[in-house]
């Protein structure tokens, strides 16, 4: 249901309950090949059987927030764009599919068992192209087209005293508080929603694949889903190292099953078997820049202001690899700044970004008056009053303008 | 700085616990305490303020033992928050902060400029606020306690969907933190405690 569900330890603890954690036990599948997945749903999918009725209206609830919530992104194009993606890559319920874009600055999307997608403003971010992206939507379609939910919901009522949904959803979520699931959406805590969504290995595998297929079919690079998947990982682990801790201490369970690597590596595998050789791919790229180039600065600075410098650095470095500009190296140096670690040298680190930043024709006026600044505590005082007269000059009705013109003098 | 979506509410039940065990106090009551209409010293002690009405004083927690930072409410704190910062000295933090949490509140240093203090505020905000969006209104020179300081207006669109309006004024007086700051709904509460702050800011005096 969510891409990182299996390895995401915030989610675990949000969802906590030995019943969320033993869906996911168990033994490695085997690879799922993407050629044996067909979609189980048709387009105009409605359910007939009273439990997974039950379980749509709930869901109905749940969208209905979902819809009203002021966290959504302003529809600036990014929108109607990425439901045109959910309707190149959703296979046959492409047309039935809704998709809502969340400023929640965390790697995730999710995709709920009537039908609608959750893609979170920390995942925009960390997209290097439209096939990427294509690919995380695929995987989640691939949940909805594969009837994932009540398939595992049927499944774990056979295994447990739970009598209905509303029982699961009072008994994963909140604790077992049992509070309306509006709630948690009010509160942004869709991290918990998630817990009633953690499917078991052999449900994900076969959304990796499904989707790993309708990317494929859509002229998508199949590697493109693997390549996520490795952020992912690589993500997690930079943060936990940063904090001297491995990225799933504490929890045993991914201690004794690597899911992730193990995930990554069937990714792989598919992938390297649904590429054609010579066929060239289509990655997106550019499309996909320019569409979210409105809100880029927006999502870098909704990552680089939570302090996670171990997460921010590799983020940035990750889309810097499609080559350095004056954004991106203006926000690495507002990670060494936010940072503060004198042992590391972190000021002289964030100046020396800065400075690089303001070369670029497209450094964004944030970086000059942080150049000045910088400028400023090393007693170069002229040079840093010309750097904050530049900030000034691009942002005369700054809101610091008042200040920056004292520092000035 | 009342970090309310996340820690506020998981606090509550734990700060009883602690001041139990520690300094005797029970039930639910002892929470909070009256601030009367009268000089009053703050944080650390080091500042005095005089509110113009009857305030409450949040207790310290267990976890929550910054002992140059005070936190007053008048109709809780998912509504409205002063918070006192009275001479937070270099390389301290706002909030008590463990340093394995991967997102961290940035610590303060005694070189920093009026914009890093905004930045240390607004990743606070981020971080433990639970704040989904932070709009700075604008950054100002003004004086506090004789000193020169700033201004900073901003607004916060928090995990709860609330759109939260703030008032912080301070200097860094002597390579220390003082700082008044009012943190509260933005609809009703703001604009009705804005008068208490500039009162508090006004008297704010440093005690020696």
């Amino acid at each position: 249901m969510c891409i990182r569900c299996e390895i995401s330890r915030r989610a675990l603890l949000a969802g906590g309950g030995a019943l969320a954690a033993s869906l996911v036990s168990g033994p490695a599948a085997a690879r799922i090949k993407p050629a044996d997945m067909v979609p189980l749903i048709g387009p105009g999918f409605k359910p007939v059987d009273r439990d997974e009725q039950g379980l749509w209206e709930q869901m109905d609830r749940v969208e209905e927030e979902i819809a009203g919530t002021n966290l959504l992104i302003p529809d600036n194009g990014i929108q109607h764009y990425v439901q045109q993606l959910i309707g190149k890559v959703g296979g046959p319920a492409a047309k039935d599919m809704r998709i809502y874009l969340l400023r929640i600055p965390e790697f995730n999307a999710m995709m709920f068992p009537s039908g609608f997608a959750v893609v979170f403003s920390g995942l925009l971010l960390r997209m290097r192209d439209e096939a990427q992206l294509a690919g995380v939507i695929a995987h989640e379609s691939g949940h909805f087209l594969r009837r994932h939910m009540i398939r595992q919901w049927r499944d774990m009522r056979r295994k447990s005293d739970l009598l209905s949904i509303g029982s699961m959803v009072a008994g994963l979520g909140g604790a077992g508080a049992g509070i309306y699931l509006g709630d948690y959406v009010q509160l942004a805590q869709l991290g918990t929603i998630l817990s009633l969504f953690r499917y078991n290995r052999e449900l994900e595998a076969e959304a990796d694949a499904m989707g790993l297929r309708l990317i494929a079919e859509a002229g998508y690079a199949p590697m493109a889903m693997s390549d996520t998947w490795a952020q992912l990982i690589g993500e997690l682990d930079a943060s936990a190292k940063y904090r001297r801790k491995h990225r799933d201490r504490g929890y045993d369970l991914f201690e004794t099953h690597p899911a992730a690597e193990s995930r990554m590596t069937d990714l792989r595998v598919s992938a390297a078997e649904m590429t054609v050789p010579g066929r060239h791919y289509d990655t997106g790229r550019d499309r996909y820049l320019s569409t979210i180039a409105p809100i880029r600065q927006m999502l870098l600075d909704d990552q680089v202001k939570l302090n996670d410098p171990g997460a921010s650095q590799y983020v940035i470095e990750t889309l810097a690899q499609d080559g350095w500009n004056g954004l991106l190296r203006f926000y690495e140096g507002e990670v060494w700044r936010l940072r503060n670690r004198d042992s590391e040298g972190d000021w002289t680190r964030a100046a020396q970004s800065y400075a690089i930043a303001v070369a670029y024709p497209d450094a964004p006026a944030e970086a000059w008056r942080w150049h000045g600044v910088a400028l400023m505590k090393e007693g170069r005082q002229s040079e840093a009053r010309a750097a904050l007269s530049r900030y000034l000059s691009m942002q005369p009705h700054a809101v610091d303008a008042a200040y920056i013109r004292q520092m000035i003098g | 700085m009342r970090f309310r979506t996340r820690l506020a509410i998981a606090a509550a039940p734990l700060a009883l616990t602690a001041c139990t065990g520690i300094g005797g106090y029970g039930g639910f009551g002892d929470y909070y305490a009256l601030v009367r209409a009268r000089e009053v010293k703050v944080g650390d002690g080091s500042m005095a303020v005089t509110p113009p009405r009857e305030w409450n004083r949040q207790r310290r927690t267990f976890f929550d033992d910054i002992r140059w930072v005070e936190d007053w409410t008048l109709n809780g704190p998912l509504l409205d928050d002063m918070t006192f910062i009275s001479g937070l000295p270099h390389g301290e933090y706002l909030i008590h902060t463990n340093k394995h949490d991967a997102e961290q509140v940035p610590r303060f240093d005694s070189d920093m400029t009026a914009p890093e203090i905004q930045a240390m505020l607004e990743s606070a905000y981020r971080v433990r606020g639970g704040a989904v969006d932070f709009k700075t209104i604008s950054l100002t020179p003004r004086p506090f306690m004789g000193y020169p300081g700033f201004q900073l207006d901003y607004e916060h669109l928090d995990g709860d969907e609330l759109w939260r309006k703030g008032r912080a004024v301070g200097a860094v007086i002597g390579g220390r933190l003082y700082l008044v700051m009012l943190d509260a709904a933005r609809s009703h509460y703001f604009p009705d405690e804005i008068r208490d702050f500039e009162a508090i800011t006004a008297s704010a005096r440093l005690r020696s």
